[in-house]
């Protein structure tokens, strides 16, 4: 059962300096729009940056002082290895599944 | 086996698939290489190209050439553009002490996947090149 308050979101491809900023706006207008709740299906993402990851932690604080939390599932090798080597795996812990993120908030 | 890429282009954002779109090339006609190898050193790559594009000047008027090695024992590239002095001198290894930071880990996460990253400039050119030994 998927909360009215939470939104799945699913980015596709490379979330690198050209998509970030579209990333980015589309989780400040989910959080505007009411839904601090956001999970982050990264299972079609192939390749993050660190462009990617800012827009990974910026709307980490959007939904976060908006009341919510934002969570990732599903995370892909590529992006894995990045947030270890960026220590970003300790805010943002990767779930299995989305239904996993979506559990317990 | 080796190969050689090049790619001529401007340093923008849209730029960079383009550099991804070789890299994954590269990785297509070298069967052998390690797909964990390539990851990373396209990871670098991206990121210091990406340096460039945000650092670089004029802002957007800025072409850069990049150059590809694919060679039995390692990766090597060298990334070079004709923009202004970077200005940044050095760059450490550290990650932004502040986790909640949304920018400063590009260049740190290149050091961490390389085993060699170089700058030097020389006339009008910058120079960055980038060395992952295979594993």
């Amino acid at each position: 059962m998927t909360d009215p308050s939470t939104a799945v979101l699913q980015p596709t491809g490379r979330l690198n300096m050209v998509a970030a900023p579209a990333f980015k706006h589309l989780v400040e207008e989910t959080v505007a729009s009411g839904q601090a709740r956001i999970v982050v299906d990264l299972g079609e993402v192939t390749f993050i940056d660190s462009s990617g990851l800012g827009a990974l932690i910026s709307g980490l604080k959007a939904t976060r002082q908006a009341g919510g939390d934002l969570r990732i599932a599903d995370v892909p090798e590529q992006v894995m290895t990045v947030l270890r080597l960026t220590n970003l795996d300790r805010v943002l812990r990767a779930h299995t599944t989305v239904a996993d993120a979506s559990d317990d908030w | 086996m080796t190969g050689e890429y090049v790619l001529e282009g401007l340093a923008v954002p849209e730029s960079l698939n383009l550099l991804h779109d070789l890299l994954e090339r590269a990785g297509r006609e070298h069967p052998d290489l390690d797909g964990a190898d390539l990851m990373l050193f396209e990871t670098a790559v991206i990121e210091v190209a990406g340096n460039v594009v945000e650092h670089g000047r004029p802002h957007g008027g800025v072409a850069w050439t990049f150059r590809l090695a694919v060679l039995p024992d390692r990766l090597e590239a060298t990334l070079s553009d004709s923009g202004e002095e970077y200005p940044g001198g050095t760059w450490g290894t550290a990650m932004p002490d502040d986790p909640m930071q949304e920018t400063g880990r590009g260049l740190p996460l290149a050091t961490a996947v390389l085993d060699d990253l170089g700058y030097r400039r020389t006339g009008e050119s910058n120079h960055w090149t980038m060395l992952r030994r295979r594993g």
